[in-house]
């Protein structure tokens, strides 16, 4: 299908593109990489009466990292350079990982890693890593610019904390604690363009064997990613063992709340998200004791 | 409300109105009459409408025209205009058979020129995974893998020699 | 071994590579004429329903709408490709009466753009009338089914019994006897290029119908009767296609209307699909339910088959008729049978019709031949190597009433393939969660059975040569990727002993190149066209031989060649003269007459299925993650006999791309449906495998010589579709104990097979 009729911003400034918002409110759709916006306009999903092309707001677009505070990704940063991003390789492979294995060079290419936060799938591939070393979002409009945690960002399939007339102009994140090490799996049955059916981010710190700080999030598993509490909870402070760590991994695969579709079943992913787990805990656990 | 544009492609200036609905896979095959892209899904899954904007691999299909003003676009014509001699990109798919229906043939072309613009000593498993948003049905790829990898070695070669003149 | 052909076997690169690398070559969809109009369907959202009334008056009346039809504007003249039985001819170009798919073509339109196009669609009201669907073989047959054709009041179209020997005697006189049930999915052919046509009306009322098909002749004569027309008025062109794999063998809907449409409002008129309605509505390859029963002598000797396969067609024919006739044929294929009994039926469900797709019947019939040749050689303590090795069709072979094999390689692809592989090593000594697994095949080079019901040659070819030493090779045989211009030219320059470079082409263009061609499918071009091709360039070559022989004095005809652009003596080659020249000598002995020869080739006297069989085997190693059950194909090996190798490189070609096909079909590529609805319409959810799936691949040519192929060769392309679903399910089987009954191989299988194993 060709695309419905739309009129079409590209405003230079964060500020035009807020006040060309508040103007049309519900009626515009903000465009990053389009990656998603054009499939849904395409498949008859979104009719938006106008579009705001987020793309020449240079602001936007940058990635800065700062050893003592933390890496800042501009919102509106193509996902092949958070993947080719030295300092997100060096500190954050977690996060470099989710974004290379996801979909394929040209959407790389064109998404970005707000688009993917702020379209708001299940599976939305940058979230799980991004949740599990606390990441924390800013969302600005003409009035205000808040913080959302990534923890209270996602609010449903589609849905998210943000007001309609906010933009997302960075997402946070803290430098890992010391002797902490983070991972990203996922599953999905085919190497090139695949969205994943099941995904985990992981990340734990350990201190003379003991867990000190776990956190577990879930991708494709419920309506929105979300943090595996239960499995972090019976993990913290306890002695790191095999044994903990499939019990771990099965407390998560109980809390999740997947659901059956064309992708897998629900039986399937539950059991996936055991194994991705494991997978993802023994990895940071790796790096955790390596650094 | 038609938007007017600027932009390059393959070198040459074009000046457009556009809808603002309209993808550039609909403006250069359409407007352009540049045919030589394709439209395989209009999804961003098959990689048949690559072209690189702005030196890097994009799906035409999912690009608003209106987007690339300013911006200098490069499709499967820009590779070896119109009589001169082919790209080694081409010339390699042809000589390994790389080529079937040759539907898949201008995306593949793109991205191997994206991968090769990065680097001209190519693994086997980067060149698989610089394809990974391009399906070909036809081939089952590997002769377009060895393709790619034969084309890397020549560009290689002849840069060296270049550089050494 | 040193060849006898100069051109034939060479790794010559395709002539259409060029304009392809260069993105100049024009498939249906790149062309534009003046005052074009832009055409779009309206396909039905229910599975099964009356069609009670169709408002089309909204949608006239949108601007820049030029024309609005539904089945009641049409001649409702109904088609099929089985023309000798009109009865199995079912389909309208448009719904007339009943919708019975998701998807049944309703109304189209023709508009100035794509957009307006599109917008009109949605002013189109009709009015419904809901019926009771059925979307299941068993349901479907059951008494009181929801009747899909009232012409079919059983729901099961067709019906195909083969047999001979008697069944009953040789499973009395089996030592062991087993009975399976398999069942095969539904996948999409997912060719690159989605269906286009492009319709013009000339001033005198023909039509010119530039369209993506396998079949321009089958397509030329079934829009002139749909649209009550000439054959003659009507000229289909088969631009560069994009890929058809069997899914573009019929007459579409949208040929018919583009054509329809442009006789209406007299401006040409183009209809391309989104790859969406491909997926929706797509033909597909057919679901299969498989019962079958062996017998065997201790030692392992085949004694009896019976064989029973019900195919979901989908709610219309479409090629299902020879799909039901092939898998049967298939099912007899490979072994020696001497007792064997087909029954097949060929079943309509309301869901989007399935067709005829690389392999026609063999992948289905033969996954279920060869899964269970290894569970019997399981239980009868044979290495399955060598329980194939026994019981292996050889040449001379015969399958009674059906065909005879006239050339088999097949012993020596097992032992090639074993050999390759290091079989006997790995089969025993493979840690667990490796595996490797064998399965082969057959296939035929072309179909013998006139179901099309032609007058004309099944392939024909003129040659027309010129003083200037070049010829022109006029065919409607149709390269829709597969590479057949190159493999024909090939054969003609060997023949003539010209130079590729010394020969045009004109191609499937019905109106140009001589009448028939059944096009391209079944693996018939190379075998069928090639020896139209061959018969020709023999009766260019006589006049230039009795020309060559006169000026020099040479009495035996047959002592004279065409080589390197030459006519000349095989024993004194300097008694000869240019290729030109000779030409030059016959047209001026014959009043300037140009020298031109027709050939054809119709398959006759042999039997019911094919001329000639092709044959392979394929061993495939995997690594099972027991943990997820994901599947990591590591390396195939393949030893096929095509005959002679007319062109290595296009044949090894062949071979990958089937090896993409079998490795999705195999493990990930599936239909998934909610009744008649199918759920996943893109290729992010259709998950055909891509680079970083494939596998490396070993190929070893069987050299055999095939007597009824041009020079010795016979098909390479659709065989290979086979052999590699069994290959990788029995070696997941080797690598976990799951054996695959119900394709395709999926995680979940696999896990939930290992925790029952537990
Ligand atoms: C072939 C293909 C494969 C894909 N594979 C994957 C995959 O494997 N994993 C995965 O997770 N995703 C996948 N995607 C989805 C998509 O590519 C990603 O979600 C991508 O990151 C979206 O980014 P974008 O910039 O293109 O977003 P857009 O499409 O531009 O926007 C997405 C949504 O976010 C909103 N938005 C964007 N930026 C902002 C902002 N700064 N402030 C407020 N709202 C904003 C938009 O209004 C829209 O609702 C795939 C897509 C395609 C076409
Ligand atoms: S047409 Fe753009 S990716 Fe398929
Ligand atoms: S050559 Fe046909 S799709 Fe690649």
């Amino acid at each position: 299908m060709r695309l419905p009729k739309f009129e079409y911003f590209e405003p230079e400034t964060l500020e035009e593109a807020l006040r060309l918002l508040a103007e049309w409110r519900e009626r515009v759709c903000v465009l990053a990489g389009g990656t998603d916006v054009l499939v849904k306009m395409r498949n008859g999903r979104l009719k938006p009466g106008a579009v705001i092309a987020l793309e020449r707001i240079s602001s936007l677009n940058g990635i800065g990292f700062d050893l003592r505070k933390g890496l800042t990704i501009g919102a509106g940063a193509k996902l092949s350079d958070v993947t080719s991003h030295p300092d997100i390789l060096r500190y954050y492979p977690a996060i470099a990982r989710a974004a290379r294995v996801m979909a394929n060079v040209q959407v790389r290419n064109m998404g970005t890693i707000g688009g993917n936060l702020c379209n708001a799938a299940p599976s939305a591939e940058n979230a799980p890593p991004l949740m599990a070393l606390g990441a924390v979002v800013t969302a600005a409009s003409l009035e205000e610019e808040r913080r959302i945690t990534l923890d209270d960002f996602f609010r449903g399939p589609g849905l998210t904390a943000m007001k309609p007339e906010e933009i997302m102009t960075s997402i946070f994140v803290p430098t890992p604690p010391a002797n902490s090490g983070a991972s990203y799996q996922r599953i999905s049955a085919r190497c090139g363009v695949d969205i994943a059916a099941v995904s985990v981010g992981a990340m734990i710190m350990i201190e003379d064997t003991v867990c000190r700080e776990v956190r577990i999030a879930l991708g494709a598993v419920a309506p929105v990613p979300m943090r595996a509490l239960s499995a972090e909870a019976f993990l913290k402070e306890k002695v790191w063992s095999e044994e903990f760590l499939r019990e771990a991994a099965r407390i998560s695969a109980d809390e999740s709340r997947p659901i059956s579709d064309v992708r897998a079943s629900l039986e399937f992913r539950k059991q996936m998200v055991a194994v991705m787990t494991q997978r993802a805990l023994e990895e940071a656990y790796g790096r955790a004791i390596k650094r | 409300m038609k938007h007017h544009i600027n932009f390059k492609v393959n070198g040459d200036d074009y000046s457009l109105a556009v809808d603002p609905w309209r993808t550039l896979n609909e403006v250069i095959r359409e407007d352009l009459n540049l045919t030589g892209t394709k439209l395989g899904c209009g999804t961003g899954d098959c990689g048949a409408c690559t072209v690189l904007l702005d030196g890097r691999s994009v799906s035409s299909c999912l690009t608003l025209a209106v987007s690339v003003n300013g911006k200098s676009v490069m499709t499967v014509e820009g590779l070896a205009p119109s009589g001169e001699e082919l790209h080694p990109i081409q010339e390699a798919l042809i000589q390994t058979g790389g080529i079937q229906c040759g539907f898949c043939t201008a995306g593949m072309e793109m991205s191997a020129l994206n991968l090769l613009n990065q680097t001209l000593s190519p693994s086997e498993t980067e060149i698989k995974s610089a394809l990974s948003g391009n399906l070909c049905r036809c081939t089952g790829y590997n002769q377009i893998v060895e393709a790619i990898s034969m084309a890397a070695d020549k560009m290689r070669d002849n840069a060296a020699e270049k550089e050494e003149q | 071994m040193e060849s006898r052909f100069k051109i034939v076997g060479q790794d010559v690169p395709r002539t259409d590579a060029e304009v392809k690398a260069r993105g100049k070559a024009l498939y249906t969809d790149d062309m534009k004429l003046p005052g074009m109009l832009h055409g779009q369907i309206l396909r039905s959202p229910l599975a099964h329903a009356r069609i009670k009334h169709i408002d089309t008056r909204r949608a006239l009346g949108l601007p820049g709408v030029k024309a609005v039809i539904t089945g009641q504007d049409t001649p409702k003249i109904k088609y099929g490709n089985w023309r000798l039985f009109p009865d199995t001819q079912d389909e309208y170009p448009l719904a007339v009466d009943k919708v019975r798919f998701i998807g049944d073509e309703v109304a189209a339109v023709a508009a100035i753009d794509r957009d307006t196009a599109e917008e009109a669609m949605e002013l189109i009201e009709v009015e419904y009338e809901e019926l009771p669907a059925v979307f299941d073989v068993d349901l479907s047959i059951k008494p009181g089914a929801p009747v899909i054709h009232d012409y079919c009041p059983t729901n099961i179209s067709v019906n195909r019994k083969i047999k001979y020997g008697d069944v009953e005697k040789g499973f009395a006189e089996s030592d062991y006897v087993r009975e399976d049930i398999f069942n095969t999915h539904s996948v999409s052919h997912a060719y690159l290029e989605p269906c286009s046509a492009l319709a013009q009306v000339d001033l005198d009322g023909r039509i010119t119908l530039w369209t993506s098909t396998q079949v321009p002749y089958i397509v030329q004569c079934l829009l002139a009767s749909t649209l009550n027309m000439r054959e003659n008025d009507i000229r289909v062109i088969k631009p560069f296609v994009g890929g058809g794999f069997g899914g573009k063998m019929e007459l579409r809907a949208w040929e018919f209307c583009a054509a329809f449409l442009a006789r209406q409002t007299g401006c040409p008129v183009k209809f391309t699909l989104t790859r969406e309605e491909e997926f929706i509505t797509g033909r597909r390859r057919h679901p299969m339910k498989i019962y079958s029963k062996v017998g065997f002598r201790k030692d392992g000797t085949l004694v009896a088959k019976d064989l029973k396969i019900q195919l979901d067609g989908g709610a219309y024919n479409a090629m299902g008729p020879t799909a039901t006739f092939l898998c049967g044929n298939f099912g007899a294929m490979l072994y020696r049978y001497p007792n064997y009994r087909f029954h097949g039926e060929h079943i309509y469900t309301n869901k989007p019709p399935a067709s005829a797709m690389r392999g026609f019947g063999a992948p289905q019939s033969l996954y279920a031949t060869e899964i269970q040749m290894n569970m019997a050689a399981e239980e009868l303590g044979i290495d399955p190597i060598d329980l194939r090795l026994k019981n292996a069709q050889v040449s001379g072979d015969e399958i009674p009433d059906v065909a005879t094999i006239s050339s088999s390689g097949f012993i020596d692809c097992i032992k090639a393939v074993a050999e390759m592989s290091d079989w006997k090593e790995k089969r025993k000594s493979l840690p667990a969660g490796r595996g490797i697994g064998i399965g082969c095949y057959s296939f035929i080079s072309g179909g013998v059975f006139n179901w099309f019901n032609t007058q004309y040659p099944f392939s024909a070819a003129e040659v027309r040569v010129f003083s200037d030493g070049t010829a022109h090779l006029l065919t409607m045989a149709s390269d829709i990727g597969q590479g057949s211009d190159t493999v024909l030219k090939q054969i003609l320059a060997e023949e003539l002993g010209l130079k590729m470079g010394d020969i045009r082409m004109t191609s499937a263009d019905t109106s140009m190149t001589p009448q028939a061609d059944l096009g391209s499918w079944g693996s018939r071009v190379t075998l069928m066209a090639g020896n139209a091709v061959i018969d020709a360039a023999k009766k260019i070559k006589e006049p230039l031989f009795g020309a060559v022989s006169a000026r020099f004095n040479l009495n035996v005809i047959h002592d004279i060649e065409c080589v390197n652009g030459r006519v000349q003596s095989k024993s004194r080659p300097d008694y000869g003269l240019t290729f030109g020249e000779a030409v030059a000598m016959v047209q001026k002995a014959n009043r300037g007459e140009p020298l031109v020869a027709r050939g054809s080739y119709t398959p006759r006297g042999k039997g019911l299925v094919t001329p000639a069989f092709g044959f392979g085997a394929q061993v495939a190693e995997v690594d099972v993650d027991k943990e997820t059950g994901l599947v990591e194909v590591k390396h195939m090996w393949t030893a096929h006999d095509c005959g002679t190798v007319i062109n290595p490189r296009s044949v090894e070609g062949q071979l990958a791309g089937s090896i993409q096909m079998g490795l999705g079909y195999a493990l990930s590529e599936q239909f998934v449906m909610d009744g008649g609805k199918t759920l996943n319409t893109n290729f992010v959810d259709y998950k055909m495998p891509t680079a970083s799936d494939m596998p490396p691949s070993e190929l070893f040519h069987v050299e055999t010589y095939e007597p009824e192929g041009p020079m010795g060769a016979k098909e390479a392309g659709e065989g290979l579709a086979s052999p590699t679903a069994p290959a990788i399910s029995d070696a997941v089987y080797h690598a976990t104990g799951y054996r695959c009954m119900d394709l395709p191989i999926t995680p979940e299988k696999i896990l939930r097979n290992l925790k029952k194993n537990k």
